[in-house]
């Protein structure tokens, strides 16, 4: 049940040799794995060009693509997606930063050859393995607190971390948390932001009640922060019990038939005597039955009642000099307020690492860089303004490279949109096989990214022209089907189709 | 963890279901209880078989976790269910037994009658949880999973897989299936060789209302032909998005008839 699994999860995959390189750091030694992949240490090696002494250790999680169907290397593309899509664009001293992204290109390891690796911020361990160990009164408040700060961060900026666990609460060498494992953050993306859709996945203890019975809708099950609030208070009462949910039973199945009981009103919610009074409460509200019930409970509401209690004085407070998580602070209220200043600092530097990481790993032999700040390297801008281009299709498949009989089974899809996911409602009825000439328009570098079936990873699109009498006079073509990089202008970028 | 469905079919005469034979549909959530007998004003039943041979409360049903359990009251009569997807797996509850775990999604409930005939319903259990690929031993409860689990052995998973098949083979303009073609192409399989039209659809409707729990596709054609096409556009759409199907799954279809790349025709 708890923490790093076992070596079981990663038999599907070889072990990294120790020393692995990996952009401009080098593997030392595994940290955890799921079915997903497997995060290792790595540590910055020197290039001989500058010190490596200012640069932090690192997490490096690998996510496989090898072996997959392309339906399956696109799903984990699609995951990457979210994080670094995320990653690029949140930046706070609650959230594991995301250093950067590269697909490993190695030939000489099949295994690894078009695995995506997400360089992140390197913690000491998760809260899932501190829950082992006893966590008093004092500590637990402050990483609630931290925790509940990471949540609002990220609600205020219109995400749910959609996935809040243990587990994926992060413990600094410092002592405090941050959240990370942003694979399935969704964006609020209704028009007055109350709810987006996500991928109908989670963790069984930490789903709420209501998310049993929701429906799958074209864009997956509806979520919205009452998703987090929940797990949030399952988190508080774990924090206090040495990690006991606090719904009964053996298994997490029968956990979550509990919490259905509770929530149907059959059964009332039975909080452990360890979890103190204050927690007790702040929890029980967290746990309210229903998403409407918990709506009322913010993580902006959940921290002001926090301070108060900590606080009944306001007395204001000197932060100065406070580390951002002073363990032993006597007044958490003061440490509250030191944080908020250290949090300005930390945003600014996250921008310098991340425009430093751009650069590192573009001299970084053996990899190549992606999101969005790679690709536009490798298409030039024309400078020819308006002068259309020609492609020619490439198929990765062996079998569809030489055969001149345009059988089904080697044809590509040219996509309608390429800012949505490249799915079979976002393609056009038009088919292009491998050798096809296409006249092309212009490019555009952000794109949803796409990897091809040996996992070369691009998010480069060419807007090519459709025959006659398409329904469409336009559709596009993902740059990993071509090999050609014609020096053509830039695409507007699309309006969203419908 | 949604519950369990409970179905007595509407049937004439001694076996009826609800107070006037009418089809009666039981959902029942974590916990929840059912009893079934003949009943009787002082002796309440949520599930009435009116036959004089069943005692007035011959058991009860309790939902427990993903799965559900029979208690046996009577103290003569054992009890079978069976598992109409099993080739011929059931298991015997016996006089009294309380609480016995039923480990099938798809249940039927037996209770045999004085002439010879029985009495059942049915009873559905989707919760059930299937682990996701990939991530066999080791410890699974703190991993983030797929939320919607399904039996891969099961002829629901086939019917969906044929459904997702041209998809799948990137046929992409090519429409979902209809039912006729579905009992066509699953017909070779072994398990699949008496599979009616009718099945089909019931199958395709337990797959979207009761496992992916597809919300209805707003704006659809009127109609029932267009529902009904709707339906199946979603789960196919979905069950692909979310990687409920996948290209390997193809291998669990019966090999396709002269559809296949060309050169195989002269072969087959």
């Amino acid at each position: 049940m708890h923490g790093p699994e076992g070596p079981s999860g990663s038999e599907r995959t070889q072990p990294l040799p120790r020393g692995y390189r990996v952009g401009s750091w080098e593997v030392t030694e595994p940290i955890a794995s799921g079915g997903w992949g497997t995060v290792y240490a790595g540590r910055p090696v020197g290039d001989g060009t500058g010190p490596t002494a200012d640069r932090e250790d690192v997490a490096l999680k690998f996510l496989p693509t090898d072996g997959l169907a392309p339906r399956q290397a696109r799903k984990v593309a699609e995951t990457a997606r979210r994080e670094v899509e995320f990653g690029l664009r949140a930046c706070h001293p609650r959230l594991i930063r995301l250093l950067g992204s590269l697909v490993l290109s190695d030939p000489g390891r099949p295994f690894l050859d078009g695995t995506i690796v997400l360089v992140m911020e390197r913690a000491a361990r998760s809260l899932r393995d501190l829950l082992g160990t006893d966590v008093d009164e004092a500590e637990g408040a402050r990483l609630i607190v931290e925790i509940c700060e990471g949540l609002a961060h990220l609600h205020r900026g219109g995400w749910v971390h959609g996935d809040l666990k243990p587990d994926n609460v992060l413990i600094m060498a410092d002592g405090s948390a941050k959240l990370s494992d942003f694979g399935l953050v969704t964006e609020l993306t209704d028009t007055r932001g109350t709810h987006g859709y996500g991928p109908p996945m989670g963790t069984f203890d930490y789903l709420p009640p209501e998310r049993w019975k929701a429906p799958l809708g074209e864009h997956g099950v509806q979520v919205r922060p009452s998703v987090d609030i929940w797990a949030l208070g399952i988190v508080i009462h774990e924090m206090f019990t040495s990690g006991a949910s606090p719904f009964p039973g053996a298994t997490p199945v029968s956990r979550a038939a509990a919490a259905q009981e509770y929530a149907d009103g059959r059964a009332p919610l039975r909080m452990d005597n360890a979890v103190p009074p204050f927690w007790r409460a702040l929890a029980a509200d967290c746990l309210a039955p229903t998403h409407d019930a918990r709506a009322a409970h913010t993580a902006e509401s959940l921290l002001a009642r926090i301070a108060a209690r900590q606080d009944p004085e306001a007395e204001p407070a000197d932060g100065a000099g406070q580390p951002p998580s002073g363990r032993k602070a006597p007044r958490p209220w003061a440490v509250l307020r030191g944080r908020a200043r250290a949090a300005l600092v930390a945003l600014a530097v996250c921008g310098a690492l991340a425009a430093g990481w751009a650069y590192a790993v573009r001299d970084g032999g053996s990899a190549s860089p992606t999101g969005s700040r790679g690709p536009a390297a490798t298409a030039s801008a024309g400078a020819t303004a308006g002068a259309a281009g020609r492609i020619r299709v490439f198929n990765t498949e062996p079998s569809c490279g030489d055969r001149g009989d345009r059988a089904p089974e080697c044809s590509l899809g040219l996509a309608i949109d390429p800012l949505r996911p490249y799915t079979i409602d976002n393609v056009v009825p038009t088919r292009v096989w491998h050798g096809d000439v296409l006249a092309v328009d212009c490019q555009f570098p952000h794109g949803v990214p796409i990897v091809d079936e040996v996992g070369t990873w691009s998010a480069q699109w060419f807007r090519v022209r459709l025959p006659p009498g398409s329904a469409r006079s336009t559709a596009w073509l993902p740059a990993v089907r071509t090999k050609d990089r014609p020096a053509i202008p830039q695409c507007p970028r699309p309006t969203p189709v419908r | 963890m949604s519950g369990i469905v409970v179905y007595l079919p509407q049937k004439s005469g001694v076996a009826g279901g609800g107070p006037c034979g009418d089809a009666v549909t039981l959902r029942l959530g974590p916990g929840e209880v059912a009893r079934f007998g003949r009943g009787s004003a002082t002796t309440f039943v949520e599930l009435r078989l009116a036959d004089e041979a069943i005692s007035r409360l011959a058991g009860e049903i309790r939902v427990t976790d993903d799965h559900w359990q029979l208690s046996n009251h009577s103290a003569t009569q054992s009890y079978v269910v069976e598992n109409p997807e099993g080739a011929g797996e059931y298991l015997r509850v016996p006089p009294r037994r309380a609480g016995a775990p039923i480990p099938f999604e798809f249940s039927r409930v037996v209770l045999p009658t004085r002439h010879g005939t029985t009495v059942a319903f049915q009873v559905f259990a989707p919760d059930h949880v299937y682990m996701d690929p990939h991530e066999i031993g080791g410890p699974w409860g703190s991993r983030t999973v797929t939320a919607y689990s399904l039996d891969e052995s099961a002829t629901y998973f086939l019917v969906l897989v044929a459904l997702c098949e041209p998809r799948l083979r990137d046929e992409s303009a090519v429409a979902v299936p209809t039912t006729p073609q579905i009992v066509e192409r699953l017909r070779p399989h072994a398990a699949c060789g008496r599979l009616t039209a009718r099945a089909v659809s019931s199958h395709i409707d337990y797959l979207a209302g009761e496992k992916m729990r597809i919300s209805a596709p707003a704006g659809g054609e009127p109609g029932r032909e267009g529902r009904r096409n709707g339906k199946r556009e979603a789960i196919v759409g979905l069950a692909l998005r979310f990687g409920l199907v996948r290209e390997e799954h193809l291998a669990l279809l019966p090999p396709r008839a002269g559809a296949g790349p060309r050169g195989r025709e002269t072969v087959g």
